[in-house]
């Protein structure tokens, strides 16, 4: 599936994908967006070849005197190899919401193949939590059409990906595919007049920074420490 | 845990500033002029007959290496050796399935011990099984494969409107919630506009706000 964003993730994001130095929150994010993204995907393939120099030319040949490599060979070569593409998922790589059900990029299907628990919160918000590792909250969210998130700021920096539908804000306006980095300098209120289903990476907990929503402040951060305990044991 | 991470960003910190040069070299072999020895023909032995020289050949040039990257990222020997074995063993398993079309060898054996390695480590740090490296970076071995569409979980929808519950509050309560987080005015501006003492005022948010939070509490 090919769909032409506009908004992609930072070169360092693609870079620390493609080197596998991020957490598996945000690998999971970027992942969708780059499934989606014919750019993306180019990039990534030139950032793994560089990635693959740099590891040849700056790693010292350590030899691992434990190994035991004839040993090691002779039991590697026992398995049989893998002849065909058939590693095909059992995903479900489908969320229905509503009138219509919309089909996930396979590391976001992945993610809610065990189910989701939608929350109702304040502003026509529906979140699903899931928990990833213990550095990010991962979060589905699907916006109601004239729907609109209270104006908040990040501790550290917020990662949306578009889904379905469209949302907007004082930067720009956002489709499928669209990957839209917010940082703490960002103060921004999200709004989506047809309807948005989106999945977000926070960094960190968000700080609502009007109105009654601030109200809920003490219950963000609980729930961040929860969903980043929760992944720790 | 952070170490770690910021560990493999600089092992690798060089790596943009290369992006520019990589491309011709790449299917040039780099060891050898004879290129029936090149990593990329090595690794279509492996595939095609089940080379046992030329995986030798292979498991000589990177088993190092990736024992290197297994120690940078775990610094655990056994981890290390863990990460080798598997790695290697990705390769010899999916060396049937590599062609010219996926990069070079380097890369290719690069990008399935960055994915061992991914999962190496969740089991070390005792995250979530929810995904595998295969899932993150589907390019290893199955690009485009077929979805099969299944109905997803239920939408269970828990309502917690902030809204409503405010406008459960008593009404003295309420209106020192309103003055302060609707109409963002200082204590004192509040206490002025509802012409009430700074101590009721402020007795009164405490009150409001608490029983705010355990409606609000008990939906979250
Ligand atoms: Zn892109």
């Amino acid at each position: 599936m090919n769909i032409d964003a506009k908004y992609h993730p930072t070169p360092e994001q693609l870079e620390g994908y493609a080197e596998g130095s991020l957490a598996p929150g945000m690998n999971v994010v970027i992942s969708a967006h780059v499934e989606l993204c014919a750019t993306c995907r180019q990039s990534i393939s030139e950032l793994e070849e560089a990635a693959s120099e740099e590891w040849l030319r700056s790693t010292p040949d350590t030899r691992a005197s434990s190994i035991n490599f004839s040993a090691m060979i002779d039991s590697i070569v026992d398995h049989p190899q893998i002849k065909n593409d058939d590693t095909t998922s059992d995903n479900v790589p489908e969320i229905h919401m509503l009138d219509h059900s919309v089909t996930l990029p396979r590391a976001l299907a992945k993610v809610a193949s065990d189910g989701l628990v939608w929350k109702q919160l304040a502003g026509g918000i529906n979140q699903a939590t899931v928990t990833l590792d213990d550095q990010t909250q991962c979060e589905f969210l699907y916006m109601k059409p004239g729907s609109q998130v209270p104006v908040h700021k990040h501790q550290g920096s917020e990662v949306t990906l578009v889904l379905d539908g469209s949302f907007e804000d004082e930067l720009g306006h956002y489709k499928p595919a669209d990957f839209v980095v917010r940082t703490a300098k960002d103060q921004h209120q999200p709004a989506s007049e047809e309807g948005c289903l989106c999945f977000a990476v926070l960094d960190s907990p968000l700080t609502f920074t009007k109105g009654l929503a601030r109200l809920l402040n003490p219950f963000i951060r609980y729930r961040f420490r929860r969903a980043t305990s929760a992944a720790a044991h | 845990m952070e170490d770690v991470v910021s560990g493999a960003g600089s092992m690798l910190m060089g790596s943009l500033a290369k992006t520019k040069s990589v491309k011709q070299p790449a299917s040039v072999p780099r060891v050898s002029n004879d290129v029936s020895d090149s990593d990329e023909q090595l690794l279509i032995a492996v595939g095609n007959h089940q080379d046992r020289a030329a995986f030798n050949a292979l498991f000589s040039r990177f088993s190092n290496k990736i024992y290197a990257m297994g120690m940078k990222l775990t610094r655990n020997e056994q981890l290390s050796h863990d990460l080798v074995q598997e790695a290697m063993l990705t390769v010899w398993q999916k060396a049937p399935l590599y062609d010219l079309d996926r990069g070079t060898a380097q890369s290719w054996i690069f990008t399935l011990t960055r994915n061992r390695c991914f999962d190496i480590l969740r089991k070390m740090k005792r995250q979530p099984a929810t995904v595998s490296a295969d899932d993150i970076w589907p390019q290893e071995g199955d690009i485009d494969s077929q979805l099969v569409h299944e109905e997803a979980g239920t939408m269970e929808v828990e309502v917690s409107k902030i809204e409503s519950f405010y406008g459960q509050l008593p009404a003295p309560q309420r209106a020192v919630v309103e003055q302060i987080y609707i109409h963002d005015r200082t204590h004192e501006e509040a206490a002025a506009v509802l012409e009430i003492p700074l101590g009721t005022l402020k007795s009164r948010l405490r009150l409001g706000v608490g029983k705010l939070r355990q409606m609000v509490g008990t939906e979250v």
